[in-house]
Order: structure tokens, then sequence, then C-alpha cells
């Protein structure tokens, strides 16, 4: 089987979840393109085949786009058929020009499935599998079910009518696939994300030391409610604990976050490391006690499986997949979202428990990330999401 | 006869904010010269005491460029000179900054008024040349781009001390501002003041039987802090109390449409675009409550405006807030951050008796009336310019 999978950009070194899928398929004898906007990451684990640059020069643009509606003429008859459809689903010529330009390279490639990788990057390229005689597929990994179809509704409705087969990384996720439209008219597989289980597992360290040291790993972004994190820390220092949260990532909400800690007085108490090497984020999670991921919006989060699998208490909120990710009072703590005051309660419990309930529930969840979220495990759904 | 003063209003552009020029229209119409500088917009002031020296596109620049090098080659050439070499050593794009700085020496303006504090480093040559620097502190400028660029902060506590006077919106901000070395007895806080013109008051015939009309009004920032709103407005409909939130300001902010329907208040909240200002007073007039969520301010000027409307205001007590609303004499405070004394106001707000919503917003348009009016604003600046005595050089 040739697979094409299409991304916004190639992964990198840390987004194993891509690697370890397009692995497994090569080791089970397919063939893996990737199409994607760019390749910075130098990705090589299988042919990367980039989507044609737009140009700020309208010349240069026009020049390159002459040449790239030119070598589609040999395979005129993918080219027709996708018009065709477009034109039936009302698609204005402006807009089937441009799709022909951006989508050239998938046109020119033998494919037996076109898989999405983000729901959002199928739009627009709805019919673009069907005119290839290819099996659609596409992903929904959160902010694209979660977030934007609030802001453009009913962007789907197409795509619901065209796709063969959806992918979703939790049952939460499949369940906004209906809250925004989807009827059933494709099967639903839910793969969760998977993590090397052999890298990140448990060292020795002694759990809830003084200060207590927590940790976050997270774009800094809305939707990982770190503002709702600090609010609870707040309450956590006005309780008496003495503590050092880490917050590792980048974003544009530092500004909002920096100035929180000036007014919640938690300036020295939270750390803003920035986005760190794969190697110094296994190093902090080694030197932490409780992980926090206290988001509004997240699809699954691999930094919580790693988190668990090396033996940090996880402290999660209720939004989408992370309540499946841990399991509440079994391998973690689950607190409902834009609460403060919940979290700051839960934290507190959790320090305050007893060293042998912490074992316990660290044990349950290292046992559980090695069962449920290992890599084989998640080539074999997918081997199975194709072949079935 | 005696010479007038004469004042360079500056915030980098030649049509600023709201309070800016109603600053620049309060000081010309009082025979006050004064002086734009600044990439051209608009000129918003047609008045022959004002003088823009703006510059717009490339071309414009240039000739801008070549008049001010000859004007000051030819009637000033050493303090020419001068600028010069400071251009020279601040190692920054000199183009740019001959441009910014040659119409600022030719007219010489008595006092170099700069609005805002991040510009300060490239300015503070004036006071070698003669001029008298006013800063003004406002807003982000001193409540947080310090506390988070660490860089600025020591910028500040730099050139503070280098400055002749500063004018502070509110006596919160003016203690903020000592923390860079700012000193307090070069500190004038003349607050901001409003046209009544412009403000017809209503004394509303609140109906607490209705549902509670909630509007918020102002640009898409995080200091704003809708989303504090929106999470006091879900408890507020945890407890099945009948409202509608307006915020008119934002229209596709991701977080606040996906906390939206999050918390299912679609049908209780609505995001509306900028409005013209007409719009906006028709739209305050129309709520029962201006609620102002914000984490930093100076002195909101719409919670000003909502005041002189006679729509009833929820503050929180961030910045200066604090120095306008007086809890039940003028409207309401909430602690920052805080959900639940929000959420509670709200409640509080909502079953108040006509005679109270009336008597609060009356105290509250005869507070602005007295405190916040653009006359005394514009006299007050007036004097506070005319105790800095221009150098002789």
């Amino acid at each position: 089987m040739i697979i094409g999978v299409v991304l916004g950009s190639a992964p990198g070194y840390s987004e194993t979840f891509f690697s370890s899928k397009i692995q497994g398929l090569q080791q089970s004898g397919h063939q893996v393109l990737l199409f994607s906007g760019d390749n910075s990451n130098d990705f090589k684990l299988c042919p990367v085949i980039l989507f044609p640059k737009q140009y700020q020069s309208r010349f240069k643009q026009a020049v390159i786009l002459i040449w790239v509606y030119l070598s589609l003429l040999p395979f005129f008859k993918s080219v027709f058929k996708f018009v065709k459809m477009e034109r039936h689903d009302g698609i204005s010529w402006i807009r089937i020009s441009k799709s022909l330009y951006s989508y050239a390279p998938i046109f020119k490639n033998k494919l037996d499935w076109l898989h999405f990788g983000f729901g959002t990057l199928a739009l627009g390229g709805e019919n673009l599998a069907a005119s290839k005689q290819a099996k659609m597929a596409v992903s929904f990994r959160g902010f694209d079910i979660g977030v934007y179809p609030i802001k453009h509704p009913h962007c789907y409705r197409r795509l619901w009518d065209k796709v063969f087969k959806i992918h979703v990384i939790s049952d939460d996720i499949a369940q906004l696939t209906y809250q925004h439209g989807f009827k059933d008219q494709a099967p639903i597989v839910k793969i969760t994300p998977a993590i090397d289980t052999k890298y990140f597992s448990e060292s020795n360290k002694t759990l809830i030391d003084t200060p207590i040291q927590m940790v976050t790993i997270a774009r800094l972004h809305w939707k990982k409610g770190l503002n709702y994190t600090l609010e609870a820390l707040s309450i956590l220092k006005k309780a008496g604990f003495s503590f050092q949260y880490r917050i590792i990532g980048t974003g544009s909400e530092i500004e909002t976050l920096k100035f929180t800690c000036y007014q919640l007085g938690l300036e020295k108490e939270v750390l803003f490391l920035g986005k760190l090497a794969h190697l110094e984020v296994k190093q902090q999670l080694e030197q932490s006690q409780i992980y926090i991921q206290y988001s509004v919006q997240e699809g699954f989060c691999n930094a919580v499986l790693e988190a668990q699998a090396m033996g940090l208490l996880c402290v999660v909120s209720d939004a989408e997949g992370l309540q499946e990710n841990v399991l509440h009072n079994q391998t973690g703590w689950v607190v409902p979202k834009r609460q403060p005051q919940l979290l700051a309660d839960k934290i507190i419990e959790v320090i305050e428990l007893t060293e042998a309930k912490k074992k316990h529930i660290i044990e349950r969840a290292i046992l559980r990330v090695k069962k449920e979220f290992n890599i084989q495990k998640q080539q074999q759904e997918f081997l199975h999401f194709y072949e079935e | 006869m005696k010479k007038r003063q004469s004042i360079a209003i500056y915030s980098g552009v030649s049509q600023s904010t709201t309070f800016i020029e109603r600053l620049i229209k309060g000081l010309v119409k009082a025979n006050t010269n004064v002086y734009v500088f600044g990439s051209h917009i608009e000129k918003p002031t047609h008045h022959k005491n004002i003088t823009y020296i703006t510059y717009g596109q490339k071309w414009h620049k240039l000739v801008v460029l070549i008049k001010y090098s000859i004007l000051l080659f030819i009637f000033k050439l050493k303090e020419k000179k001068r600028l010069d070499a400071i251009i020279e050593a601040s190692g920054k794009g000199s183009y740019l900054l001959r441009l910014k700085y040659y119409p600022v020496l030719y007219h010489r303006p008595d006092i170099f008024h700069i609005q805002w504090a991040k510009s300060l480093e490239d300015w503070i040559w004036v006071e070698g040349f003669g001029m008298k620097v006013v800063l003004s502190l406002r807003g982000a400028h001193i409540n947080y781009s310090p506390i988070i660029d660490k860089q600025l902060a020591t910028l500040y506590k730099l050139h503070f001390p280098k400055i002749s006077a500063f004018h502070a919106v509110s006596k919160a901000i003016a203690k903020e501002a000592t923390k860079y070395g700012a000193d307090a007895d070069k500190i004038k806080v003349i607050k901001s003041g409003l046209n009544f013109d412009d403000f017809s008051f209503e004394l509303k015939l609140y109906n607490s039987e209705t549902p509670l009309e909630i509007i918020s009004v102002g640009r898409d920032h995080w200091k704003k802090n809708y989303k504090l709103a929106l999470d006091a407005l879900f408890e507020l409909k945890q407890l099945e109390k009948a409202f509608h939130y307006t915020i008119i300001g934002v229209k596709n902010n991701e977080a606040l449409l996906h906390q939206r329907s999050q918390l299912r208040l679609e049908e209780n909240v609505s995001f509306i675009d900028s409005l013209a200002f007409s719009e906006v007073q028709e739209a305050i007039k129309k709520a029962d409550v201006m609620l102002l969520p914000s984490v930093e301010e100076g002195i909101a000027n719409v919670v000003l405006e909502a005041m002189a409307l006679g729509t009833l205001v929820v503050s929180t007590t961030c910045g200066g807030m604090a120095e306008v609303v007086f809890p039940n004499e003028t409207g309401f405070l909430v602690p920052n951050r805080n959900v639940v004394t929000m959420y509670k106001t709200l409640i509080e707000v909502s079953e108040l008796s006509i005679e109270d919503y009336q008597r609060i917003t009356t105290q509250a348009k005869a507070f602005v009336e007295n405190y916040h009016n653009e006359n005394q604003m514009v006299t007050e600046m007036q004097s506070f310019y005319k105790t800095l005595k221009p150098q002789i050089l």
C-alpha cells in the first residue's frame, strides 16, 4: 500500500507520534509519502514532498503557477475529476485553481490512502482522495475539532460526507465530531498517542521533597490553562506550602503569564524555562514530583504520558482526552477545568497523601502507560486502520 | 510681548488615542502652541495653534529630512553637529533618527511631552538642547511592561532620574513609577478629563426584575481579562440569574469563543467588533452595568464614560480604578482576579432598587464632572507646564 500523509510541517525529533507510526507502516512493507509545507526539521524517515510555496512577488508567483499547472498535464484524468467534483460541491473557480496549485504534488503521486494529519488540513482537499481513487482518512487531535469549528461553524460539513475513515486520539474527541455535524458517515477509530516507554522510565527519586517540585510541559498557549494553574498555585502559597513550579515551553502567552506571576506574588516560585531539548525535558521530569496539566482544551497530551511513565504524580484537568490519559484516583487525579480552587485543593490532597498511597498510584500509572500507550501497540493499531 | 509656551505632544504618530487627542484639542483652544511630531496618519485637530510636522511614505520622509537638514545647517549648525554626534554614538539607524530628531531640534519646543514611556530612551537627548522632558505615566508602559521586560526596567531606572517632570494619570501609577527611580516630588497627578458636551447623562429606570444587561468595552488584549468575566457569568448562570453580556471590541478571539462555547454561554454572551463612538455610547446607555474585569489599567476611560452616561460600574481594583469607583457610592469594586466576588457583586447589583441604582449613578456622574472634566484637565496641564521653566543654554 502507498499511504500519503499530509502534515503542516514534517515532524521534529520529539514528535515520536508520527515517526513511530511511519516506521511501523514501513516495517510492515507499506510505502509512506509525507506531503508537507516545510521540512525544516530535515525529516528523513520517508520521502518528504513539499507543497508549492506562496510568493510575494506577483510575477514570480504567476510564472510558478503556470509551471505547476503545466506539470499537472500528465495527470489530467484525476485533475479533471477533482475539478468536476469541486464544481458539483459549488466551489468557485478561484478556489479550485488555488487548490490545484497547492495540492499539485498529491495529484502527481499514486496513492492508496490519503491521510490528513489534522482535520483542518483536509479543508479544501475533501475531493482529493476520491479524484485519485484513493481512500481518505482524517485525524482529529484536539484543536482541529475542539476549537477551530467554534470559530468556523460547519467547516467540516463537506468532509463528513467524503471521508472514508476517521482517526481520533480519544473518546472525547470522537464525541466532539458529533457536536460538529458528523453523523456516522464513516467509521471512527480511536488510536491513542504512544510514547517510548523505554526512554521515559521511572528513575530513582524521593517523593515530595521540600520545596515541592512541580512541572508542566506546554506551549504557552491559552488552551493550556496556565493562568488557572497559577491561580491555584497562589492559593497553595497562601496556604503555606513551599514549592517550585517549572513551565517548559514557549509561546504567545508569556507576557500575561509573567504578569500574572507578578500580581499573584509567584515570581520566585514559578520558573519559565522556555523550550528545552529532549534530554533536558527528561532531566526536568526526573527532578520533579508532581506534573500538572490543567488545560482547558487538550487532545490527549503526550507529556502527561511521559510524566506518568517517569513516576510523577499527575494532576490534570478533565479537558477532552486528559481524563482518558489519567484515570481519576487510579493513575493520577482529574480536576474539573477552570476551577483553580479545586485544583489547589487537589494538589494539597496529593501532597498530603501517605507515601504508600503515592507509590501505589505511581505504580499503577507506570504499568498502564507501559501496557496501553506503547509504540508497538500504536503501530499495530495503525496497520489495522489501513488494512481493515 | 511675552512669548507663549510651546509644547510638543509626542506619541510617535499624528493621530493618537482619544485621551491624548482630547489633551491636544484642549491645549490649543486654551491658546497654547502645540507641536505634533511623528508618522502621518491623520491631522485630527485643525487650529492655528497646532503645527504638525509629520512624515508619510518613503519619498515624503526624504523630503522632510532634506528640508530640516538644510534648515539646521543654515540656522543651527552647532546644535546639528552635537545632535549628529549623539545619533552616531547611539549605534542605531541614523537615517530614521535624523528624520525623527531634526524637526524637533529645529522647532525646539519649550516642553517635549512624551506620552509613552517606552520611547523615552530615544528622546532623553532633548534635555541637553534646552527642552524640558515631561513623561506621561500611562497604563501598560509602567504597570506591566517593565515587569515582564527586565531590560526595559533597567532603562527606566537609568533615565527616570534625569526627567524634569512626570504626569501621572492616577495616584496608583505614580506610585508604581517610583519603583523605577521617578522622583515622587516631580510627579503631578492629573486625571483624564471628558468633554461633557459629548455625554448626555440619563437617569435610568432600572428594573431588577428584567435580565441584567452587562457590557464591557475595550480592545482585544489580555489585560482586559474577559475570561474572568466569562467565568463569573458562568457562575451567575448556574444560579439561574437572567442576564446578557456584550463585549464591544472583541470579535474573533479564539480563546473567548472557545470559553463561551465550553461554558455554554452562547445565548448569554455576544461579541461585537469595534463600533463608532456614538454607537458605543448608545450601547453603554442601554446597559445596566459596565463591567471592567481588567487586571491592569491606569484609569479606564470607558468607566469614566459609563459614569458620565448614567450606567452603573462594576470594576476590578486594578491600577487606579479605586480612585474613581467607591463601593456603593459611585459603583462597585471587586478584588483583582476574583471570580467569586465578581459574580456575587453582579448578583448584588441585579437586586438593587431603582432608588439605589439612581443614587449611585447620580453620585458617579457628579464625581466625574467634578474630577474628570476636560477643562479642568487642560487647566491643570497648563499650570503644570508653566512650573517648568525653559532652560537657558
